[in-house]
């Protein structure tokens, strides 16, 4: 018998006007020892799932119904005071965000030790020693030390250590991870998926991962379940799925992945569409709306499924991926989605439109009475780049790297503390008041968080007016022409001027910000993780909007991001920050394919390959530990201290930015990873 | 730490010297003056001016000011003219027994106000949470010149419960007859119930929905430890700086019970000097809300930093 069965779960959050299907008819089974993937986009119910099995539904939630057996034990016929006994005991859970997942004033010894103390009785001491004992088994560095910090004390990664440790404590036969490495940095993940894969070994458990990356789970299930507005849609070996995904859902997800695109050369997939609302689901296949095969029965009965006896693999489809011929048609370019064989000509580069040289911005630290200061925040040190028009150029780096604050150096959000930054050769430091402000129109941010950024009680034609109305472009008419303009552009429909923010989905909101930042006709706009809250679908829709929106008005971007491969789609050349510092900068295909910097290395491999025997294959030389502090920052090479090259020079000798190949890649290392060609060295000398 | 205080300790001084000079710039726009009050209607113009000039009202209000600012800096809040005290011996007279009362349903309503929260945020959208917001909303809107005379008539006159009020008029007296602060009390934590236990009940709910709570069920802990030991603690960090800024009400005195039960407290003692023009005890015990209010945000600021670990000043 399996160690967890769930049988045909059904949950149901309440909301407002009526209740949401947030899980519905969900079965699965996880052997001891085995890991179990649960993946889907955001709102498919793969964390209610996961939550349901523990019982810890938020306000709202109904019972779960159905059935989830743990050896035989239906979780769900048991007592409040019976499941608190299973929690923490039984079945381990960790979540997405250590940072707000831990209390804030608890040691995290404390916080760990309790899981023992309840479910073990242990005494203080005996709880107490339990506890640093796990943390050495997570890795946590000087885990004595750690026990006795508060969360805040630690880094991102050791928080989510701690947090593994706490879930670990009472040695739990089953270890729930709902997204546990989604909120931590690219070279940290793997760390952390490693760390869970060593333990589930040592330690005999079974694991159940709940990810929206079909990347993460790649090499780190050996089943995987596709989850789809609330049902598993496919369930199959890992190995069996990524070779030929039977559900046009699971093929759709690879499609839209950007490195498979990257790879192929092909324009990026998006799956066209909104998931069905989960309120009111229709009773035919869910994903029938969106579906490049489906058929007439799809959109009028619900697909059973069809299993395979020998391996229990299965999928809920008529028309599973190879039997019949795509009939959706590839929707046109103008909404976003991608057209293939419409690739658009190559940018032609005009003149240097953004320069930057030697930038940098320091933040005081004080201390004392009168405020000395006493050290210096060193967020960009010494940044030099440029930019032509109609070129895109990707920065990648990892939290605290700079990349935030170079942006907000670049529109003019804050001042630098040396350095300049000349906007079509105008320096605009040098300019008068009134001048910069006419510049700041060539300029323009996109942001992560839409929902933050765009006021909520305005509507959107509001929004995307307001930077015509401050700069005072043309005249009432036109202004209205010139949003409507936009909206189309943006492939939104007219009606949604009249919306509020919060009236839209992640993906048409972030259209809306692109909207907003064309509005007064820009020349450059800094996009600074414009999609890295949204899922893959929807991401490739923005990144294909961003793009033809580049081509039909020769715009530049500078595009911010943690994560290589979504820069990779959009980005001629790449520039990678570490600490203030850029390490190497190169074309987009050569940085990924031959990167010179150790650092470049570290986050090529961090990125995660959808496909398991790659995966698993893979060794990875990649950077230990994390990022340290931007006050006080190691001498010499900043990458130093982590790096598995470094020697004694690294520590002396800042290495200078230098050529390493064609094209301008160039590098700042003094052990690069490929050598100097002969006519390098030969430069160099003279 | 220590440099973050000398700052603060600066800082306190500056607003306290900018509330002085307010404070006595105000007070001398007032009409009429001491003088006549004490020589009463009928004085003549130079009786009143041989008085004012006794007393150094004469001159320019700078000097005046300069001279008052000499003296306290020495410690001396000058003397009462309709008292012929001085300043400072009048505050310590009183100022026992208004802290003490103050204090007192500060104390009570915080015990009372924590369990009604925290029992209100557990069943938020009950009928024990409706009833409970009722309750304490009526405390709050009904006046103190109601329900204090209301709470007398009801358990001094009609029931006997509490024997007629004998005067309050020292700290001694209000130590030795503690049945005599049962009413004033109970006025005044009817009266700040309302507001804390709603301050209560929203923190608790806000940390009720913080992601550790999920954390903390997860790993087994059942309701009440999960409500104590993790969620309690974290929702009380607001409270330090809600009590810590009603202090200058300890100081200030609860100048309408006072009036109400018969307290010759600070806030008795301020009306009166109030009504008859002493503005040396009134400019006094300004001076003393205003020193309250300053230690009470530092005092806030101070606790808050060693409850949450998250807080560091500098």
């Amino acid at each position: 018998m399996a160690l967890l069965e769930v049988r045909d779960l059904h949950t149901r959050i309440k909301l407002k006007r009526g209740a949401v299907r947030a899980v519905d008819g969900v079965s699965f089974s996880v052997e001891a020892g085995e890991t179990v993937g649960l993946v889907g986009e955001s709102g498919c119910g793969k964390t209610l799932t996961a939550l349901s099995i523990m019982r810890l539904l938020p306000a709202g939630g109904s019972s779960p119904r159905g059935s989830v057996l743990l050896d035989g034990r239906d979780l769900l016929r048991l007592d409040e005071d019976e499941m608190a006994g299973v929690r923490g005991n039984d079945i381990g859970m960790i979540f997405q965000d250590p940072m707000t997942a831990l209390n804030p004033t608890m040691t995290v010894g404390r916080q760990i030790s309790e899981a023992v103390r309840i479910h073990r009785g242990a005494g203080k001491r005996a709880a107490r020693e339990r506890a640093v004992e796990v943390l050495r088994q997570v890795g946590m560095p000087s885990p004595e030390q750690r026990a006795a910090d508060y969360p805040h004390q630690l880094s991102g990664g050791m928080r989510q250590r701690a947090m593994i440790a706490m879930a670990l404590a009472a040695e739990p036969r089953l270890l729930i991870a709902d997204e546990p490495t989604t909120a931590l940095d690219p070279t940290v993940r793997r760390q952390i998926l490693e760390l869970i894969d060593g333990l589930r070994e040592r330690l005999g458990m079974a694991v159940v991962l709940v990810a929206h990356d079909l990347g993460v789970i790649a090499g780190h299930a050996d089943r995987v379940n596709v989850m789809y507005a609330g049902r598993i849609v496919e369930s199959a070996r890992t190995a069996r799925l990524y070779a030929g995904p039977r559900h046009p859902y699971t093929e759709a997800l690879f499609d839209a992945l950007p490195d498979r695109a990257a790879e192929g050369g092909t324009r990026l997939y998006s799956i066209p569409g909104q998931p069905p609302d989960p309120a009111d689901p229709p009773a035919a296949c869910r994903f029938a709306a969106r579906c490049r095969y489906a058929q007439e029965d799809c959109r009028t009965q619900d697909p059973p499924y069809r299993t395979d006896e020998e391996t229990g693999d299965r999928y809920a489809c008529f028309h599973p991926v190879g039997t019949t011929q795509r009939t959706g048609a590839e929707p046109a370019a103008g909404t976003g989605i991608a057209a293939a064989g419409r690739e658009p000509a190559p940018v032609q580069l005009g003149d240097v439109l953004l320069e930057v040289t030697d930038l940098v911005k320091d933040y005081p630290v004080t201390k004392g009475l009168l405020r000395r200061r006493v050290g210096t925040v060193s967020a960009v040190a010494g940044v030099s780049f440029s930019l032509r028009a109609g070129e895109t150029l990707g920065l990648v780096g990892e939290t605290g790297c700079g990349k935030t604050t170079l942006a907000r150096l670049i529109v003019g959000l804050e001042a630098s503390t040396s350095g300049t930054i000349r906007v079509a050769g105008e320096d605009l430091a040098a300019l008068t008041p009134r001048a910069r402000r006419r510049r700041r129109r060539d300029v323009q941010l996109m942001f992560q968080d839409t929902h933050a950024a765009m006021d909520p009680r305005m509507r959107t034609r509001a929004v995307v007016r307001e930077p015509l109305d401050i700069q005072r472009i043309g005249d009432r008419a036109f202004r209205e022409a010139r949003i409507r303009e936009l909206f189309e552009q943006v492939g939104l429909p007219v009606s949604a001027l009249e919306r509020y923010p919060h009236e839209f989905s992640g993906g048409q909101r972030q259209r809306v910000g692109l909207a907003r930042a064309l509005a007064p006709a820009p020349r450059l706009i800094v996009a600074d993780e414009p999609v890295s809250a949204l899922d893959a679908s929807i991401q490739s829709q923005v990144l294909s909007v961003m793009k033809d929106v580049r081509s039909e008005f020769g715009l530049s971007y500078l595009f911010i991001s943690h994560d290589l491969s979504a820069v990779r789609h959009l980005a001629d050349r790449i520039a990678v920050m570490y600490l203030g510092k850029l390490v190497e900068l190169g074309p987009a295909e050569a940085v990924r394919a031959r990167p010179v910097h150790p650092y470049t290395r570290a986050l090529v491999d961090a990125v995660p390959v959808a496909d398991p025997a790659v995966e698993r294959g893979r060794i990875v030389t990649g950077a230990g530990g994390e990022p340290p502090s931007a006050l006080d920052p190691p001498s010499g090479c900043r990458f130093r201290t982590r790096c598995p090259a470094a020697r004694e020079i690294c520590a002396r000798q800042e290495p200078p930015l230098a050529r390493h190949g064609p094209d301008g890649h160039q590098a700042a290392c003094h052990f690069p990873l490929v050598p100097l060609s002969a006519e390098e060295v030969d430069t160099r000398r003279r | 730490m220590t440099p973050y205080l000398i700052r603060r300790l600066l800082q306190a001084v500056a607003t306290l010297f900018i509330v002085s000079i307010v404070a006595f710039w105000l007070l001398h726009l007032m009409p009429d003056g001491v003088a006549r009050g004490l020589l009463g209607p009928r004085a003549t113009p130079e009786l009143i001016a041989r008085e004012e000039h006794q007393l150094g009202l004469d001159r320019t209000l700078v000097v005046q000011y300069g001279i008052w600012l000499t003296k306290l800096l020495h410690g001396d809040l000058g003397t009462s003219p309709v008292y012929h005290q001085s300043v400072s011996a009048l505050i310590g007279e009183r100022l026992g027994q208004s802290a003490y009362l103050a204090a007192l349903a500060l104390l009570i309503t915080v015990l009372l106000a924590v369990p009604v929260g925290v029992l209100q945020a557990t069943r938020a959208g009950s009928l024990t949470d409706h009833t409970l917001t009722t309750l304490s909303f009526v405390g709050y809107a009904v006046p103190v010149f109601f329900v204090g005379p209301l709470l007398r008539d009801v358990f001094q006159v009609r029931l006997h419960w509490v024997p007629i009020a004998n005067q309050i008029d020292s700290f001694h007296s209000a130590l030795i007859q503690p049945e005599q602060l049962v009413l004033p009390v109970a006025t005044l934590v009817i009266g700040l119930l309302a507001g804390y236990s709603r301050y209560v009940r929203s923190a608790m709910l806000d940390e009720l929905t913080q992601d550790y709570v999920r954390t903390a069920v997860a790993k087994g802990a059942r309701g009440r430890r999960v409500l104590y030991r993790h969620v309690l603690r974290n929702a009380m960090l607001p409270m330090a700086t809600l009590i810590g800024l009603s202090l200058p009400g300890l100081v200030g005195g609860a100048l309408l019970v006072e009036q109400v039960f018969n307290i010759q407290g600070l806030g008795w003692l301020t009306v009166q000097a109030a009504q008859r023009d002493d503005f040396a005890v009134v400019l006094g015990t300004t001076m003393l809300t205003a020193l309250a209010t300053v230690a009470g945000s530092l005092l806030a600021d101070v606790s808050y930093a060693a409850l949450d670990p998250r807080v560091r000043l500098t």
